[in-house]
């Protein structure tokens, strides 16, 4: 047994108690760092004396050799990690949802938002059905003139504020070749990733822990998972790295289920490529309405994988309109195509009525609205300048007669009826232009309504997880000043112990054998 | 389950969240004074609204265009009534003049008077209230009755009764159909009168049964016309019912219950105050409060 094996081993404790106090003070300075996970340095008892081998002396018994540091590990749960990433997918889905829809309802609002479609449509009635009363009445026509403008108006208002929002989600989806927008944040997300496992792969095999390497991993992937459903796979970086080591991490996408779908985003090959060779999200807008035409990762074409997915991609290209088996979907083109169909089919029916009527001067009535869709409707301007060349009457050489602004005004309250016999109306059967507006509105209520209440619950769902993992991960100061005290009361003893054994030299040292002197 | 501070307060912050998007709720109501502020607040109240809105307001429109028949109808009955007194003073001078007691200048002077009542009646034929001709059907803006230059009567050939809608679908007749009670006939009769007058030809009896018939015509359009005015009285009153029941129906779907929304913000605030001062208890001391 070594005469200074005490010194050794208290030495030994001061700097593991110190290794200790130090990752306490870490925990502390990040304990408003996001994503960091607190750390702890697992104490181990060195290996005792003396070991067995051929010369080992005989002893009584084995004498522990004090504590060392083993490693500083992370307090981490990756199936913790994994619900919440799940999660995070669907509850950025439902939020992006809710957020586009809103918008639309927004300009959309029939109940606090005044002069809606419906309003106006009103009026124009209102109007129609006063002149009916005073055919002759230079204001009423006036009126009427001016309140089918007003239609017209708020027809393009709607399809250009519709088309102006569009113009904001394209921006948020990225451009063609996936630099900007959320394409151009995954791609981003997915160039840092390769960078911290090429890191994380040069120390592992050291033998080393990058714990805060992995936090830093871990919260682009949680940020990743909001944009599309990932799965995430472990490989070990090296044979030389520790067990407990995270390793490299490989991104796979997945439905929203969890199930593969053999696209992968990120692994180890990719660790030898330069930033710009790795494989990235790029997206092509085509056709009439701009709308997606293809989505693809690397050369691999993911169009139709989109519809499995959760996250805020798929909610933002479901709102802004994709081609899905030669047909134009997504709500926003969805919306705006209706409206479209809508002013066509009322102004036709408005028009054809209106041409069956006669005016002032008796002759046949003109267009009323030109037909250019919701964008382009407008009332003809030979009416607006005269209102007079509105036909009010249905007989040719009365105009006292009110009877075709009556039927004018039908058009707008009656159901839009069938060109052929028995045939199906325009707007279906049965379905006058206030009833399939009423019907837009309700469908993107009740959709919306939806999309809420799911981002709400995916929402409290979330925060859940993200509390199961918090209490795993997160720092707690009570905690972490309970392990300072722990910690110095315990470097405290050893520095104790080490003036002990310095006593115990001094004595064989200076004081003994001095016998009788 | 281990907590920690932060959990609390991330917890207690998303909580308080979650109060003030209530509290904002009841304020939005209160403020507007309906249940909704957006139609995905709830979807089946905003349309069933859409609905009710439109039929309110087509109710009104409706409502105002029956005073438009009230207006025709009333100056119709008062210019006819009007007519009628003319006619019995007519027959009144019919009767005077067959007496035979009459000097030929009597007879002259009675047909003075004729001719002034006729002027009367062709005015009350076209008899212009707000710019519009009310006898001449349809075609408001002209003429019943036109004096050609050579005294002969020219009645407009009617171009249809003028009709307006009152209820979804009802339309109502507003005119009286003047070419059958100002007839070219009826002029006719009044005519053959002042020659009689006039010439002192033929007997003036045959005229006090003319007048008579003139009379009896008019009196049949006024009767037609009392019975549509009673029937306009009637659909006024459904009217004013529907308005009532389409309001009430309304804010039944759609207007706050303000005891409710008052209560509940009020009870919000209380559970808000709450949240707030246990916040303050549980962020404010650790164990670093407590360690010398």
């Amino acid at each position: 047994m070594s005469t200074f094996h005490g010194l050794e081993m208290a030495k030994q404790a001061l700097f593991t108690q110190q290794m200790g106090l130090y990752t306490t003070g870490h925990n502390i300075s990040n304990v408003n760092t996001e994503g960091y996970s607190r750390q702890r340095v697992n104490f181990e008892t060195l290996s005792p004396y003396p070991s067995a081998s051929r010369n080992s002396p005989v002893m009584p018994g084995q004498i522990g050799q004090g504590v060392k540091a083993g490693t500083v590990e992370r307090m981490r749960d990756q199936f913790l990690d994994m619900q919440y990433r799940s999660q995070s997918s669907r509850s950025e889905y439902w939020a992006t949802k809710t957020d586009a829809l809103s918008r639309m309802e927004g300009v959309m609002n029939e109940i606090t938002g005044g002069d809606g479609l419906n309003k106006v449509m009103d009026d124009f009635w209102k109007s129609l059905q006063s002149l009916s009363t005073n055919p002759t009445n230079a204001g009423a026509r006036e009126v009427v003139g001016q309140k089918g403008l007003a239609v017209a108006e708020t027809f393009n208002y709607l399809s250009k504020s519709l088309e102006g929002i569009r113009t904001d989600l394209k921006a948020q989806i990225g451009n063609e070749k996936g630099e900007s927008g959320k394409l151009g944040d995954a791609n981003s997300i997915l160039r840092q990733i390769n960078s911290l496992n090429k890191q994380i792969g040069e120390i592992e095999p050291h033998g080393y822990l990058p714990n805060d390497l992995y936090d830093q991993r871990d919260k682009l992937i949680d940020q990743l998972s909001g944009i599309v459903n990932i799965k995430v796979d472990y490989e070990s970086s090296s044979n030389s790295s520790l067990k407990i080591a995270d390793g490299i991490a490989n991104i796979q996408l997945v439905d929203a289920q969890g199930k593969e779908l053999g696209v992968k985003l990120l692994g180890k090959e990719d660790m030898q490529k330069k930033d710009e060779e790795i494989g990235k999200f790029t997206i092509k807008y085509s056709g009439e309405n701009d709308t997606v035409s293809e989505l693809k990762f690397g050369v691999t074409d993911i169009t139709d994988k989109l519809e499995s997915v959760d996250g805020s991609l798929k909610a933002l290209i479901e709102n802004y309109g994709y081609v899905k088996d030669g047909a134009v979907k997504g709500h926003y083109p969805e919306m705006l195509s209706n409206l479209d169909k809508m002013a066509n089919e009322f102004a036709i029916a408005f028009n054809t009525q209106h041409k069956k009527g006669f005016d002032m001067s008796g002759k046949e009535g003109l267009d009323f609205f030109t037909v250019d869709g919701a964008n382009g409707i407008t009332v003809n301007k030979d009416i607006l300048i005269d209102p007079n060349k509105i036909a009010v009457s249905s007989k040719n050489d009365v105009t006292g007669d009110g009877s075709n602004a009556l039927a004018l005004g039908d058009i707008i309250t009656k159901p839009l009826k069938s060109t052929t016999e028995g045939g199906e109306g325009p707007l279906g059967t049965n379905v006058s232009v206030k009833s399939f507006y009423q019907q837009l509105i309700g469908k993107l209520a009740v959709d919306n309504q939806e999309a809420r209440r799911m981002a709400e619950n995916s929402g409290i769902q979330q925060l859940k997880v993200q509390n199961d993992r918090l209490s795993v991960s997160a720092v707690s100061l009570d905690e972490e000043m309970t392990n300072l005290l722990k910690f110095q009361h315990a470097y405290n003893a050893s520095a104790r112990s080490m003036t002990a054994m310095d006593e115990l030299l001094d004595k064989i040292i200076n004081s003994m054998g001095l016998v009788g002197r | 389950m281990r907590i920690t501070q932060g959990m609390i307060s991330n917890n207690m912050l998303s909580n308080l969240t979650k109060s003030y998007s209530s509290m904002n709720k009841y304020m939005d109501q209160l403020n507007s004074g309906m249940k909704i502020t957006k139609p995905s607040d709830d979807p089946f109240i905003a349309i069933k609204g859409l609905g009710y809105r439109s039929q309110l307001l087509q109710i009104e429109q409706y409502s105002s265009n029956t005073s438009e028949v009230h207006q025709w109808m009333d100056n119709s009955d008062g210019a006819l009534e009007n007519a009628t007194k003319g006619l019995q003073r007519l027959k009144e001078l019919a009767t005077q003049a067959s007496n035979g007691t009459n000097s030929p200048s009597e007879l002259k002077n009675i047909a003075e008077e004729v001719k002034q009542i006729k002027e009367d009646l062709i005015g009350i034929a076209n008899l212009n209230v707000n710019g519009k001709h009310i006898f001449n059907g349809a075609d408001t803006d002209k003429e019943l009755v036109t004096v050609n230059s050579d005294k002969s009567i020219t009645i407009a050939p009617s171009k249809g009764p003028v009709e307006i809608s009152i209820s979804d679908g009802i339309n109502l007749k507003a005119n009286v159909d003047g070419d059958k009670v100002f007839s070219k006939d009826f002029f006719d009769k009044i005519d053959s009168f002042i020659d009689k007058l006039d010439n002192g030809t033929g007997s003036v009896d045959a005229s006090i049964a003319d007048m008579d018939k003139n009379i009896e015509s008019v009196i049949n359009a006024r009767a037609d016309l009392g019975a549509r005015m009673n029937r306009l009285d009637l659909i006024e009153n459904r009217l004013s019912q529907q308005e009532i029941t389409a309001k009430s129906t309304m804010a039944n779907n759609e207007n706050v219950d303000y005891e409710k929304a008052i209560t509940d913000l009020l009870t919000q605030e209380t559970m808000h105050r709450a949240a707030l001062s246990a916040g303050s208890r549980i962020i404010q001391p650790s164990l670093v409060d407590f360690l010398r």
